[in-house]
C-alpha cells in the first residue's frame, strides 16, 4: 500500500488524522488561503469581482499546462518542452486563422494537433527509444521553437479571425471562456485520473515501474500517453494565449516551463513519481497565479517577485519531504 | 517535533511577504494604507492624488530603466502617484499588468510596448473602462491610444547607416544586428537603414539577424559571421547592447571593424570616447519617460493632447561624446 491510498484510507475511516497526514493532505491549501488572507489585508482591491476574474483568466494557459504536467510528472517523469510546444501550436493555429472564412474551431483543432503530435513524438523518444525524459524534452524544447521561427521566419502573425479571438478575449456571462476551458479540461483529468483504468496505472507506473510491468500494466504505452496529454494541454493552451495576444508570436510561451513545474510541485506531486493528487495541482497553479497578479497589484518589483517565486518553490518541496519523511 | 518545522515554515511565508510589503520601494507609503475597502470603482480624480500605471516591456535593461526612473521622478515633481511594471519581454504579461492597472482602478496608463500588433488588445481594454494610454518609446498599432511619445526609430535607422556610408565609402559588406522582431523599434530602424542602403546599391548586406536587443546574443551572432564571412565592413547594431555585444566579439578576435548603435547608454558613450564603437545614435529615455508623464496628467485633467510628441535622435560621436557623458547621469 503506498502513501497515497494510506492517506486516503485514513480520511475515509474519519478516525484519527495524525497532524502529518493533515498537513501533508491540506498544507498546500492552508498555503493558498494564507497566501490570499496577506495580500488581501494589505490590498483588498485584490478580492474585487474584476481582479478575481482577471486573476483567474490570467492563469488559466499555466493551470492548463500544470494539469497536462501533472500526469507527466505522476509517471516519475518532466516535460520541459512544454513553454516551446506552447509556441509552436500557438502559430500554426494563428497561421490558420488568418483565414476569416474558417470557422474559429479550425485553427483551435490545428493548435491542439501540433500539440498531440509534438507530444507523441516526446513520449515516442522517452518510451520506446529510452531516452531520459528531462534529455528528451530539453531537445523538443528546441525543436519547437526552431519550428516556431521557421513557421513564422520570426514575425508576428496578426490579422486572426474575430471568432478565434473570442476564445480567449471573449467571456460565457462573467466567466471568461479561458476560464471555463480550465473547468471542463479540470472536469476530464479527474475522470481520465480517478475514475479511469488508466489512472491507476498512471500511479502504478510511477510508483514502482517494475512491479507495475511484471503485474501487467503496458507501461510503455502509459508513458507515451502521458506525454500526448500533456502534448495537447500545451496545443491548447497555446491557442488560448495566441487568440488573447491577438497574433502569433514566436516567442510565445518561452519560459512558462518554470511557472508549470512549479506549480505541480508545490501543489505536493513528488516529482519522483507515483505520488501526487490533482486538486493539489489546482491548489498549485492558484498560490502561482495569485501570487503574480497579488504582488503586482502591490507593486512589488518584478526583481524582488523573482526571488519571491524561487523560495516559495523551494520551501513548498521542503515541506513536502518533510511531511513524507518517515 | 514535525510540527514546530511546519509552524517555523508558515511563519517565514508570513515574514516573507511582510518583508516585500515594506521592501517595494516603487510603492508610496500612502499607498499601503490601502484605501477603503468598499471602494471598487476608479478613483475620482479631482483633487486626490492621481494614482499612474506604467508598463514596460523589460526593466532589464539600462534603456528601459532610465526611462522609468525619469518617469518616477516627474511623477513625484507634478504630485502623482505611479506604479512600475516589468513586462518580461512577453506581450501576455503586460496585457495581464494593464488589467490589473485597470482593476487596481488607476488614472492613467502609459505602455512602452513589447509587440506592436498584440497590445493593442490591452489598449482596447484600458480605452473600454475609459482610461487615457500614453504610448511611449516603442509603438502600438491602435487608434484609441491617448498619445504617443517618443522619437522616430526610421531616422534612427537612417541616422547610423548614413554615418557608416560616410566612414566605409559607397561600397561594401556589411551586417545588420536587429531587435526583437515586431517590435516597432526594429521594423522602423530597420526600415531606416533600408532607405540609406536604396541610395547606395554598392554596399552589400552579408548577413542580418536579430539579437533580441542582448549583448551576449549579439556577441554569439558576430562571432559565427566572423567565421563565415573573409570580410566585413562594418557592423549596424539596432541598439548599443548589440553592437557592443559584436564589438566583444570582434576584438576578441584581435580585429577592428567599425561599430555603430543606438540609445547612448553609458557603457556605449564609454566605447565612443574609447574609440571602440564609432558613434552611437543617442535616444533621450529621460526626455521621453518624463515627457510621457506630462502628457498623461494632462490628459487625464481633460487638457488638449497632440496625437504624438517627437524627442530628437542625437548622434555621439568623439566630438561631442564629453557632454553626453555627463547628461546621461
Amino acid at each position: 500500500m503506498n502513501n497515497e491510498m494510506a492517506a486516503q484510507d485514513t480520511k475515509r475511516s474519519g478516525i484519527n488524522i495524525s497532524p502529518k497526514e493533515f498537513l501533508s493532505n491540506y498544507g498546500t491549501l492552508i498555503g493558498l488561503f494564507l497566501v490570499v488572507l496577506i495580500i488581501s489585508i494589505l490590498k483588498p482591491r485584490f478580492l474585487g469581482l474584476d481582479n478575481i476574474l482577471n486573476l483567474l483568466r490570467q492563469t488559466s494557459i499555466n493551470g492548463l499546462l500544470a494539469l497536462g504536467m501533472t500526469f507527466v510528472v505522476l509517471t516519475g517523469g518532466i516535460d520541459l518542452s512544454v513553454g516551446s510546444i506552447v509556441g509552436a501550436s500557438g502559430m500554426y493555429a494563428a497561421l490558420v486563422a488568418q483565414n476569416h472564412n474558417l470557422p474559429w474551431i479550425v485553427p483551435a483543432l490545428v493548435g491542439v494537433a501540433i500539440g498531440f503530435i509534438l507530444g507523441s513524438i516526446n513520449g515516442l523518444v522517452i518510451s520506446v527509444l529510452k531516452v531520459p525524459a528531462f534529455i528528451a524534452t530539453l531537445g523538443m524544447l528546441s525543436v519547437a521553437r526552431g519550428i516556431t521561427y521557421l513557421a513564422s521566419d520570426a514575425r508576428p502573425v496578426p490579422g486572426l479571425s474575430p471568432g478565434f479571438l473570442n476564445i480567449g478575449g471573449g467571456s460565457v456571462g462573467i466567466v471568461p471562456i479561458p476560464v471555463v476551458i480550465l473547468i471542463g479540461v479540470l472536469i476530464i483529468c479527474y475522470i481520465l485520473l480517478y475514475r479511469s483504468r488508466f489512472g491507476r496505472y498512471i500511479f502504478a507506473t510511477g510508483g514502482n515501474e517494475t512491479a507495475a510491468k511484471v503485474s501487467g500494466v503496458k507501461v510503455r504505452s502509459v508513458k507515451w500517453a502521458a506525454y500526448m496529454i500533456s502534448g495537447v494541454m500545451a496545443g491548447l493552451a497555446g491557442v488560448v494565449l495566441t487568440s488573447r495576444v491577438s497574433s502569433g508570436l514566436a516567442q510565445a510561451g518561452t519560459g512558462y516551463e518554470t511557472d508549470v513545474i512549479a506549480a505541480v510541485v508545490i501543489g505536493g506531486t513528488s516529482l519522483a513519481g507515483g505520488r501526487g493528487r490533482l486538486w493539489g495541482t489546482v491548489v498549485g497553479f492558484l498560490i502561482i497565479g495569485v501570487m503574480n497578479n497579488g504582488l503586482d497589484m502591490m507593486a512589488v518589483s518584478s526583481y524582488w517577485q523573482l526571488i519571491i517565486k524561487g523560495s516559495i518553490i523551494v520551501a513548498a518541496a521542503m515541506m513536502d519531504s518533510l511531511t513524507e519523511s518517515k | 517535533m514535525k510540527n514546530t518545522k511546519l509552524l517555523a515554515f508558515i511563519l517565514s511565508l508570513v515574514m516573507l511577504f511582510s518583508l516585500t510589503a515594506c521592501a517595494s520601494g516603487t510603492v508610496a507609503p500612502d499607498s499601503l494604507a490601502a484605501p477603503s475597502a468598499a471602494e471598487s470603482t476608479a478613483d475620482d480624480s479631482n483633487g486626490d492624488k492621481l494614482v499612474l500605471g506604467m508598463t514596460l516591456y523589460s526593466l532589464k535593461n539600462e534603456f528601459t530603466v532610465r526611462l522609468a526612473n525619469a518617469a518616477t521622478a516627474k511623477a513625484k515633481e507634478m504630485g502623482a502617484e505611479i506604479k512600475i511594471y516589468d513586462g518580461n519581454y512577453d506581450p501576455s504579461t503586460q496585457i495581464n499588468q494593464i488589467e490589473t492597472m485597470i482593476s487596481d482602478g488607476v488614472d492613467g496608463i502609459i505602455l512602452n510596448p513589447q509587440d506592436i500588433e498584440a497590445l493593442a488588445v490591452g489598449v482596447d481594454k484600458a480605452a473600454a473602462a475609459g482610461i487615457p494610454v500614453v504610448g511611449v518609446n516603442t509603438r502600438v498599432k491602435s487608434d484609441k491610444l491617448t498619445s504617443y511619445v517618443g522619437s522616430i526609430d526610421v531616422y534612427a535607422g537612417e541616422l547610423e547607416m548614413q554615418y557608416i556610408v560616410d566612414l566605409i565609402g559607397e561600397t561594401g559588406n556589411i551586417v545588420i544586428i536587429e531587435g526583437p522582431m515586431g517590435q516597432s523599434a526594429q521594423i522602423e530602424r530597420r526600415q531606416g537603414i533600408q532607405n540609406i542602403l536604396d541610395k547606395y546599391p554598392g554596399i552589400t548586406v552579408l548577413a542580418e539577424k536579430t539579437a533580441n536587443w542582448s549583448r551576449s546574443e549579439a556577441m554569439t551572432i558576430m562571432e559565427n559571421w566572423l567565421q563565415a564571412f573573409d570580410k566585413i565592413d562594418a557592423v549596424i547594431g539596432e541598439n548599443d547592447e548589440m553592437a557592443l555585444g559584436a564589438r566583444q566579439a570582434i576584438e576578441a578576435k584581435g580585429l577592428d571593424i567599425p561599430a555603430i548603435g543606438v540609445d547612448g547608454i553609458t557603457d556605449a558613450l564609454k566605447a565612443v570616447e574609447s574609440g571602440s564603437m564609432v558613434a552611437s545614435i543617442f535616444q533621450d529615455g529621460a526626455g521621453q519617460g518624463s515627457k510621457a508623464v506630462e502628457v498623461l496628467i494632462a490628459a487625464i485633467k481633460g487638457e488638449a493632447v497632440d496625437a504624438e510628441y517627437w524627442i530628437d535622435f542625437e548622434p555621439v560621436t568623439t566630438d561631442n561624446v564629453a557632454e553626453f557623458m555627463q547628461k546621461a547621469q
